[in-house]
């Protein structure tokens, strides 16, 4: 449809866009057409080629071929501030604001030769902010904001430079569903105020919720443009695969009776000083069951994960079976059947400069196959990482490639395929699929519920609710540090669960 | 990938490039200073006489055993800048037990590198216990440590040396505890030291631990990454302990060739700054046990030919000294550059391959 | 690796700042190194030097013994070669300096100071026809190895004298450079000397460094330091035996308006003008004397042999008057002397 708007309604188009790297096609023959006045999304895996497509975009990598047109006429940006003086602006996934400064400072910070820093300056963000509804005050510091407002400050840079055309990149991975609704709000708002925004995202819901069209990007090549009005989530998801895709939802409960981890009472005071990170924390994992840990990030989370693991210091009783093990260490927690997906694979998962095998030691290093005695057993260890990498269907030339090499999903399913190999009793799994791509995301998916079914014990910690509902039996609802509902799967829906992590009243 | 050509000709071509940069930079400050360049490099690449190949030797091997002191603690990112109060320290108490003589002939010996082991290690230990229980950096600690060593050693010394001489020093170790060394150099007047054999058999040591053993593979995994080790369960404040020890106990050996071959005591010029050498020689080496091999016959070489430059070309030896730390600060520079290059390299491999395997399924889509 | 790398970075920058520094100092010597003297008389003596640390341009000891050797270069025409040591050198390059020397037929070759005791009886034994001789040192026996050495204590007596005599105070102090024996006789003189005048004098004492860390020897600011604490402690006169540190202990005498001693040489005759008057005296060890008077020994074809001590009674060491500060007490000092050259005053070597 777009394809074939003329240029008084086209705000961006992108032509046989092309860029390699040198061994990789980032972006081949992308064609992209956003209409003036409305909400692009360009949706894709990870590695898909969205990011290169809008650092293209906003000048910072020159295209090997291809031509970008703004407004109907041809561009070439050799630097950001090209792109800003055509009116095209980039909010990042990660903020660029200075903590220590004002909403105002930040916003002129750079650009005073525009409004100047004084009043000029505040009138202008002031009548910013109110055309496009954003509720900001321009005196508060940086810090004291939540991810939401800082999120809002950056659009507003963005827009103080003169932008026609935002992208916004992934900007809701940041966020919690309320603030995701509040963010969908301003993008409706700028719209209506005659501004284009091309939104990168593969969060295909709400892609679905906010978007007036989306191109869907798979390995390198824009595959289509669809109405979103006229397809499902499922559709754009098997557009970005290119094949068939696994749903998360569990089937029958194969939960049993054996308690396989009791937590009581667990409370960990911040060495800081400040509020208690966790606070009389208490459930139970039966054997075959999954229990989902649901809210919003820096509740206690990552703590209750490291206490468990006993990666820190708590109070209270953690029982793996029927041993209390809250005074093991963390070595012998791992060797009595406790497996690890660390939420942050590069920081707890991995050695990035270390080969495959050696990766696939970490964590298991004192156990079978990889020692003999005080010696490590590279023949073992060599022979069940190439089994992993079978299994698993981890994508990589050899087991002594270095895991930095790999994509985030294949580093993601061969952690995976090492914490189950020594069959664990329990399974913690940290964001297990976060920032991995559909293909992998339905493999984990699968070995999670194939190991359930085994009688694994999860506890599953994940900002993804729906795989949160789709995969767990029961799933708790963790605020400041305390437990403070437990929710049914079957029955609760994102919306509701989400309200829940914000401390609004837990659904029955 | 097992043995890349490629990739050891990028490893072995960065010390070489860092080489000749050196060569290069060092010839510009001599000529700068006005000094004869052509004659620096022809004294310091002329042949060596064989009694200068036995110092080379000699010396690469005392080197050799404080780079691999130094390297143990780099492998887990620990920064032992105290080894060399701790082979200062280990020498003389080392040297005086020796010197008392209450083992006979070679017992002595062997009893006298246990002691220079176990007082290398303690002191280091002492960094070890300090960082784990008090957070502080073993980098000041163990600075601080090398100058109460110095302290130390000095007092010790005054209590233990005969008076009346200005060169004091313990009492020489008895002839039948002094090793001959091995005169395996044709027409040299001296000999090998025998302990020289130290550096070969902490040589493999080292490789064994850090590269068979489960403790080797903790001590590397939390030099890559403390997070992920202490995830995989690497109890990180005894490995930092533990790796103190050993990186002590080998900066121990670092004395006992020339105790034994050379000086038979300990005294006010017994040799010092090995302790630093040894941290230039690990970087130059890459903390692996045959690089630092090459780096320490290279720093002995350039140490011992500088030697006639002030008679032969009038130019003080110092200017090995920059030679040195420009070699240094270019191969580090080098390497990370070739770290980098084959991090992409591999990436872009990776993805290659993967992109052609994945051919036939983008037929299919 | 990466936090190696930028420790690398910053160990090379030492590396190099002190490579450097010592390479302005180190060019010095080409100057001297390898040239063949021509004034004066003619001789066929090829004398070779291995100064210590330093080297000539060192502003101290080395600097006394090149003195020496240019005097009698100028004055016999002899060939000369000279070589410094450089720190954290092993014993084998010291051995290699003097067997350089020989090898290139330098006879005799004179190490300068103790440090090159081992190598000098070493390479001695197997170059039995060169003469060496070393200065500071009495460990060799050997027939072709001539120990100069000097009975620092003497000197420092009458500057000790001198010090309690000029102190309002009654509180005096001394820096040596380095703990070692040889600078404890500094130290045992002047105490000695101090309370042969006042038996109730306050003595401060304190060492820049500890061997076998030699930089006490040349690092002024830590000798101003160590001078301005016994300043502020109470002292008015202070002796350093810290070679070039004891630029620091005028400084430190100059703000403290106190007095200093020199050592080595005559200190006055060299400082600045600014510095001139708070320097009382020198304790004056003429190692240029005692390299000189080798030398000659070897030209003259009747070399001094065995242990060779330049005492108050051959005038190898003494007390500096430039400057005049000691004209007035002069008399007494004198006095001392004589009962120290005619064995009535027994000066101790070491410090209780």
């Amino acid at each position: 449809m777009s394809d074939t708007s003329d240029a008084q309604d086209t705000a961006v188009r992108l032509t046989d866009i092309g860029k390699r790297f040198p061994g990789v096609i980032a972006n081949d023959q992308v064609n992209v057409t956003v209409r003036h006045g409305t909400v692009h999304a360009l949706v894709g895996e990870n590695g898909a080629g969205k990011s290169t497509l809008m650092k293209i975009l906003y000048g910072v990598q020159k295209p090997d071929s291809g031509t970008i047109e703004v407004d109907g006429r041809q561009v070439s940006f050799s630097s950001p501030a090209d792109a800003i003086a055509a009116g095209i602006g980039m909010v990042f996934q990660h903020f660029m604001l200075a903590d220590n400064l004002t909403v105002l400072e930040n916003v002129v910070l750079g650009a005073e030769k525009l409004y100047g820093s004084g009043d000029r300056a505040r009138r202008r963000i002031h009548e910013l902010a109110t055309s496009y509804g954003f509720d900001l005050d321009p005196d508060r510091l940086v810090e004291d904001l939540g991810v939401g407002d800082r999120q809002r400050v950056e659009i507003l840079k963005v827009l103080y430079r003169g932008a026609r055309t935002i992208i916004l990149d992934e900007p809701t991975a940041v966020l919690v569903p309320q603030e995701v609704d509040e963010l969908f709000e301003n993008l409706r708002g700028l719209k209506a105020e005659g501004l284009t925004v091309l939104f990168i995202s593969h969060k295909l819901d709400e892609v679905l919720a906010v978007a007036d069209d989306v191109t869907v990007i798979r390995r390198g090549r824009t595959v289509t443009t669809v109405d979103p009005k006229q397809t499902t989530a499922r559709q754009l998801a098997e557009l970005m695969v290119g094949s068939e895709l696994p749903s998360p939802s569990t089937e029958t409960s194969t939960v049993t009776d054996v308690v396989a981890l009791s937590v009581r009472d667990l409370s960990m005071f911040d060495p800081q000083g400040g509020r208690d990170l966790l606070t009389d924390v208490s459930f139970d994992i039966r054997r075959g069951e999954v229990v989902g840990v649901a809210g919003v990030e820096g509740n206690g989370q990552a703590e209750l994960v490291e206490a468990i693991m006993g990666m820190r210091k708590v109070q209270g009783t953690i029982a793996l079976g029927d041993e209390d093990v809250a005074n093991w260490s963390t070595a012998r927690r791992r060797e009595s059947g406790i497996g690890y997906i660390p939420e942050d694979r590069h920081r707890h998962g991995l050695l990035l400069d270390a080969p495959l095998w050696e990766n696939r030691m970490l964590g298991h290093q004192t156990r079978e196959p990889n020692r003999k005695g005080p010696f490590i057993d590279r023949g073992g260890a060599r022979a069940d990482t190439e089994r992993i990498v079978e299994a698993y269907d981890v994508r990589t030339p050899s087991i002594d490639t270095t895991a930095r090499a790999l994509s985030g999903g294949n580093q993601q399913k061969l952690i995976v395929g090492r914490e189950m190999s020594s069959e664990p009793l329990l399974l913690i799994a940290s964001h297990p699929t976060r920032g991995v791509d559909v293909g992998a995301q339905a493999a984990i998916w699968d070995h999670i519920k194939t190991a359930r079914r085994e009688g694994l014990a999860v506890l599953l910690i994940s900002a993804d609710l729906d795989e949160l509902i789709g995969l767990s039996d029961t799933i708790h609802v963790m605020l400041r540090g305390r437990l403070v509902g437990t929710v049914d799967p079957q029955t609760v829906t994102p919306e509701q669960l989400g309200s829940a992590m914000t401390g609004a009243e837990v659904p029955a | 990938m097992r043995f890349d050509v490629r990739r050891a000709a990028l490893t072995l071509a960065a010390p070489l490039l860092a080489i000749i940069f050196a060569v290069l930079v060092t010839s510009l400050v001599l000529a700068v200073a006005g000094d004869p360049v052509g004659e620096v490099w022809s004294t310091i690449f002329s042949k060596p006489k064989p009694r200068n190949i036995v110092n080379i030797i000699n010396s690469g091997s005392v080197l050799y055993l404080s780079a691999l002191a130094v390297a143990v603690g780099f492998r887990m990112n620990l920064f032992n800048i105290g080894v060399d109060g701790q082979y200062r320290l280990a020498a003389f108490v080392a040297a005086y037990v020796a010197g008392e003589a209450w083992l006979p002939g070679k017992l002595n010996v062997v009893f006298s590198i246990v002691v220079a082991i176990a007082v290398g290690a303690i002191w280091a230990g002492i960094a070890g216990l300090l960082r784990v229980t008090r957070g502080v950096s073993e980098v000041i600690s163990t600075i601080m440590l090398n100058s109460i060593a110095t302290y130390l050693v000095a007092y010790l010394l005054r209590q233990v040396s005969a008076k009346g001489t200005n060169n004091i020093h313990t009492n020489d170790i008895p002839v039948s505890s002094q090793l001959a060394g091995f005169k395996i150099v044709p027409d040299a007047p001296i000999a090998v030291y025998t302990l020289s054999l130290l550096a070969v058999v902490a040589a493999v040591f080292y490789w064994l631990l850090l590269n068979r053993t489960v403790f080797g593979f903790n001590l590397r995994a939390t030099g890559q990454s403390e997070s992920a080790a202490v995830a995989s369960g690497v109890n990180v404040k005894k490995m930092i302990i533990v790796s103190m020890l050993i990186s002590g106990g080998i900066a121990g050996l670092i004395g006992m060739p020339l105790l034994f071959g050379d000086s038979y005591n300990y005294g006010l010029t017994f040799q010092t700054g090995l302790g630093f050498a040894g941290i230039a020689v690990a970087l130059l080496g890459r903390n692996n046990p045959i690089g630092i091999a090459f780096a320490a016959l290279l720093f002995a070489f350039l140490n011992e030919q500088s030697n006639a430059l002030q008679l032969t070309a009038g130019v003080s030896n110092d200017i090995v000294n920059i030679m040195q730390g420009v070699i240094v600060l270019s191969v580090v520079v080098a390497y990370e550059v070739v770290r980098r290059y084959n991090n992409a390299a591999e990436q872009r491999r990776v993805a290659a391959q993967l992109e052609s395997t994945r051919q036939p399924e983008e037929v299919a889509a | 690796m990466r936090r190696s790398t930028k420790f690398a970075a910053v160990l090379t920058a030492g590396i190099l700042s002190v490579a450097l520094t010592a390479c302005g100092g180190g060019s010095d010597n080409k100057n001297s190194a390898n040239d063949t003297g021509s004034s004066g008389g003619k001789s066929d003596i090829k004398v070779g030097m291995a100064y210590d640390i330093g080297g000539r341009g060192d502003q101290s000891f080395n600097d006394m013994a090149a003195a020496g050797l240019d005097k009698a270069k100028s004055e016999f025409g002899i060939k000369t070669s000279e070589s410094e040591a450089t720190p954290d050198e092993a014993e084998s390059a010291k051995e290699d300096r003097l067997i350089q020397l020989a090898d290139a037929g330098y006879n005799p070759v004179i190490a300068v100071g103790f440090a090159y005791s081992e190598a000098v009886g070493k390479v001695a034994k197997q170059y039995p026809d060169v003469k060496f001789a070393i200065i500071d040192d009495t460990a060799n026996t050997d027939k072709n190895v001539t120990n100069l050495v000097f009975a620092e204590e003497q000197g420092s007596f009458l500057v000790g004298a001198a010090a309690a005599l000029k102190s309002k105070a009654g509180h005096i102090g001394f820096v040596g450079g380095v703990n070692t024996p040889l600078i404890n006789k500094f130290e045992a003189g002047y105490d000695a000397g101090a309370k042969a005048v006042n038996p109730s004098i306050k003595i401060e004492s304190a060492y820049l460094t500890q061997p076998p860390d030699f930089t006490g020897f040349n690092d002024p600011g830590k000798g101003k330091t160590a001078a301005e604490g016994q300043f502020d402690a109470g002292a008015d006169v202070v002796y350093h035996a810290a070679g070039g540190s004891g630029l620091g202990v005028f400084q430190a005498a100059k703000a403290a308006k106190g007095l200093a001693i020199g050592v080595d040489s005559d200190q006055y005759l060299t400082a600045s003008a600014d510095l001139q008057p708070f320097i009382l005296t020198s304790m004056i060890k003429h190692v240029d004397v005692a390299v000189y008077n080798f030398i000659k020994s070897v030209k003259d074809g009747d070399p001094l042999t065995g242990t060779v001590t330049f005492d108050l009674k051959a005038g190898g060491v003494d007390f500096s008057t430039s400057g005049g500060q000691v004209d007035d007490i002069k008399s007494k000092l004198d006095d001392f002397k004589k009962q120290i050259i005619d064995g009535t005053i027994k000066v101790p070597t070491t410090v209780k």
